[in-house]
């Protein structure tokens, strides 16, 4: 198989499920923005090479390929920090919830105590 | 108007031991409130505490020491509190030295009173792993370096905190291993901090969160912490 079309067919894959996967609402249009930007990237140097290696040769790559890699790479560095400070947030949403829980336990719990001593 | 003093006690599945904790908490402090604040515990830590008329703060899973130690906090600033005195729910902490612990910040003297177990060269005193000591030195250290605080155990959790800094601690309260880094934060908002000599006492049931393999980590994440801190600026 030419590596035009395998790279086409791949990256046509990628895209697809990433629409399926927002159209099943599994992943939120915030977070399958970059992975559908990065598809059409990917599909458009594809298509339009001689950009590709344009682009690769401004940037002082020899072979467009390695130019690849390094997006790839890129991508995957920047995704991962992104992923990292979602995590976080998450942690930190889910560490406020759990504490406004004690929170209203404890005060749920003293009005109660309150109350059956005033019955008494 | 007599302060209103909270005690919090943070819980990780302490149910063999905080029932007699809370009682040696009430004969030695009985005008303080008392809460314990129930990290997420597997086993009758909460009811336990119920038993003995405590109020008790459920945490729906397991924060750690840090976030248990922060919801005390929010607590005693929903319910305008004027000092917090931290009791570790495991019984290393002699509630016996609660009332001198709570002297400085009550006179006016310190907003956070920390108490060290080695400020006294005792030979009854509680004695920990040299890991551990080591650690505790090195922390001194960079404190020291940092603040200009000359303290012997900052990663002590017996302490008592006056009103400047609880609603600072209800808003941040360091995560994972949270002693020395509180003591940096209290320094950059403009605290007092002191010690006043404690005993501690072995562990009386469930298990230290500080264990061999920890304490690099410990090391290295309280270490960043604290440099980061420098970075910060105040509110």
């Amino acid at each position: 198989m030419h590596p035009k079309t395998f790279a086409l067919i791949i990256t046509f894959s990628v895209l697809i499920l990433v629409i399926d996967l927002i159209r099943r609402q599994k992943m939120t249009f915030k977070y399958a923005l970059a992975w559908l930007a990065s598809s059409i990237a990917v599909i458009f140097f594809t298509l339009q090479d001689t950009w590709l290696r344009t682009v690769a040769q401004w940037a002082g790559f020899a072979l467009p390929s390695n130019f690849i890699f390094f997006l790839l790479l890129i991508f995957v560095i920047f995704f991962s920090l992104l992923l990292t400070i979602h995590i976080n947030e998450q942690n930190s949403r889910a560490e406020s919830l759990a504490q406004a829980i004690a929170r209203l336990d404890y005060r749920l719990r003293k009005m109660e105590g309150k109350e059956s001593d005033e019955k008494r | 108007m007599n302060p209103k003093i909270l005690i919090m006690v943070p819980a990780f599945n302490e149910a063999d031991s905080i029932g007699a904790l809370i009682k040696e908490i009430r004969v030695s402090v009985p005008q303080a409130d008392l809460v314990v604040i129930n990290d997420g515990s597997q086993d009758n830590t909460g009811e336990e505490a119920r038993k003995t008329g405590a109020f008790v703060a459920t945490l729906p899973h397991n924060l750690g020491i840090g976030g248990a130690v922060q919801t005390g906090y929010q607590i005693a600033f929903d319910e305008d509190y004027d000092v917090v005195v931290q009791i570790d729910g495991d019984g290393q902490h002699d509630p016996a030295y609660t009332a001198p612990l709570l002297r400085p910040v009550l006179e006016g003297k310190l907003d956070l009173c920390i108490g060290s177990r080695f400020l006294e060269e005792d030979t009854e005193t509680f004695r920990s792993t040299r890991a551990r000591r080591f650690g505790i030195r090195f922390f001194c250290r960079l404190l020291g370096l940092l603040t200009g605080l000359r303290l012997t155990d900052p990663t002590s959790g017996f302490r008592a905190t006056g009103k400047k800094l609880i609603k600072s601690f209800a808003d941040y309260y360091p995560v994972d291993f949270p002693e020395p880094e509180a003591v940096k934060i209290a320094k950059r908002l403009g605290a007092r901090v002191g010690e006043i000599p404690v005993r501690m006492r072995e562990r009386q049931a469930g298990h230290s969160s500080i264990r061999y393999l920890a304490t690099l980590y410990y090391m290295a994440k309280v270490t960043l912490a604290i440099l980061i801190d420098t970075l910060k600026k105040n509110p």
